[in-house]
């Protein structure tokens, strides 16, 4: 929807039925999100591969781009598609169409160098709306998540340049945390600004460029210079983030208030790991910000995000806190195998995660068709 | 799939708990879909779009209604969906509409001094 725009036609709102003017373009998005998913599968089978759990298939081929296709591919699109429902303009959809195209291509077996293309073309489009965005609302968030665009689009340009994908990574890790950190700062201010807020986030968002640049451009994609800023943004997200007041609240708002505070943990501990120089830091500080803080937030707004992208509702279940518990409990697993270098416990807790995805993936289509056969039969108090 | 009952009463905490007196029953067409858009809830904060300062004007009649609206944020992608809970609000508060527009604004833009003291008590202000 353009900003300014009229979200209701009279023309179209005075016919009898309630038709969503918007539902054709609805749709379109469900491909961009099959595509996102594919780039899911692929990437936990290739994860699920590198730790030596055989799949059927061709899931070997997909070990070397378990991490481009979790992280490009899957969170690369479905960011993607958000950031482009919230612009509005058709061109910015090109960003997630990019994205996922460029995981099919890796998934299929296709030339890497096209796919990285596709993946920085995606990271020009996603700067360019967060430019347009914050040229036309300026505000801090608003330059936060062009920030976040920024790096989306520096570390596919530096795998596209033929840097080690190590390079690429804090540049991914940037994107990711900046972009949802630039989410909560603007819902922050719902709540009574304590004094120093604004002060702590800049700080704090500093340090992390600073510690990506430093990662990536001096230290061969070392995860060190990061653990800083990540500490630092995630001692800002737990201390001023509205979560810490919804929590008290119920359903949906809770749920959503919990995954959040359990995310922001994580990605302290991703801090502290990324620090860290024991065996396998560096897989436990990637999966403790990746799993424990990224996909925590897909599974906490799956159910407010797909009712805007796809026009379904995905009504709240208390049982959504199963498919939390079980990736928090298994990340817990996989890091405690990876500082204690137990390859076997590496395994179970890779599964878990997997396990987790499944079970978050089956409990929101069957909300979601629960939502849709309540929709159909109406309102308890309708006629 | 049964859950513990304390976990269920846990997780279905009420979300308010402060004891306000009733709202008067609206009378105008304007109050009753004042009234219904506080239905519609921010579903991250749990507080509605009244009272969060977020519908901008209201002009109603029996058969025609204008409502603008905005979020806190044009970065939120969920206009679309806010825009259409307000307008399914609406028609269940008033059934005999036969023009009804909800449009999405942002100007001016959203600051929280527009919310109500009963957002604000509710946030922690």
């Amino acid at each position: 929807m353009h900003a300014g725009s009229s979200a209701g036609d009279p023309a179209a709102a005075s016919a009898p039925a309630p038709v969503t003017r918007s539902l054709p373009v609805r749709l379109g998005r469900a491909p961009l999100l099959a595509l996102a998913a594919l780039s899911m599968l692929a990437g936990v089978a290739g994860g699920l591969a590198r730790l030596g759990v055989a799949l059927p298939g061709p899931a070997a081929d997909l070990t070397l781009h378990h991490g481009p296709l979790m992280v490009a591919g899957l969170f690369g699109t479905v960011i993607g598609l958000e950031r482009a429902v919230a612009a509005g303009a058709r061109w910015t959809f090109l960003g997630p169409l990019a994205s996922g195209l460029a995981g099919l291509l890796l998934v299929a077996g296709g030339p890497v160098g096209v796919a990285a293309g596709l993946f920085a073309l995606a990271g020009l489009v996603m700067l360019a709306g967060g430019l347009v965005m914050a040229v036309r609302h300026p505000a801090l968030h608003t330059a936060v998540l062009a920030g976040g665009g920024a790096c989306w689009l520096a570390g596919n340009l530096v795998w596209l340049a033929g840097r080690p994908l190590a390079e690429a990574v804090p540049w991914w890790i940037g994107f990711l945390v900046l972009v949802i950190a630039g989410e909560r700062l603007e819902l922050s201010r719902l709540l009574k600004p304590p004094p120093g807020r604004t002060a702590l986030f800049l700080a704090a968002a500093a340090l992390l460029a600073g510690g990506i640049v430093l990662s990536s451009l001096d230290r061969a994609g070392e995860l060190a210079p990061v653990g800083p800023g990540l500490l630092a943004l995630a001692a800002w997200l737990l201390r001023y983030d509205i979560a810490r007041r919804t929590v008290r609240q119920g359903g949906l708002v809770r749920y959503v208030a919990v995954c959040l505070l359990g995310g922001y943990g994580w990605l302290a501990a991703g801090g502290l790991l990324a620090l860290s120089d024991a065996a396998f830091a560096r897989d436990a500080a990637l999966h403790a910000v990746f799993l424990g803080f990224v996909l925590t937030m897909v599974f906490a707004h799956a159910p407010i995000i797909l009712p805007a992208l796809l026009k379904v509702t995905v009504p709240y279940r208390p049982l959504f806190y199963l498919h939390v518990a079980i990736l928090h409990g298994s990340l817990a697993l996989r890091l405690l195998a990876d500082l204690t270098d137990r390859v076997e416990l590496r395994a179970c807790g890779g599964l878990g995660n997997a396990l987790a995805i499944l079970v978050f993936a089956a409990m929101t289509v069957a909300s979601a068709v629960r939502g849709r056969t309540a929709g159909r039969r109406g309102p308890p108090s309708a006629p | 799939m049964a859950m513990p009952e304390f976990l269920n009463r846990w997780t279905r905490k009420a979300a308010d708990a402060n004891g306000r007196p009733p709202r008067p029953a609206p009378e105008t067409p304007g109050e009753i879909v004042r009234e219904a858009l506080r239905t519609v809830l921010d579903p991250e904060v749990g507080v509605n779009i009244v009272d969060l300062g977020l519908v901008y004007a209201v002009e109603a009649t029996e058969e025609r209604v204008r409502t603008d609206i905005t979020l806190t944020t044009p970065t939120c992608p969920l206009g679309e969906t806010v825009a259409e809970d307000a307008r399914a609000a609406i028609r269940q508060a008033l059934p005999g509409v036969r023009d009804l527009s909800v449009r999405l604004v942002w100007e001016p833009a959203w600051t929280p001094a527009m919310m109500s003291d009963d957002a604000r008590r509710q946030l922690g202000w």
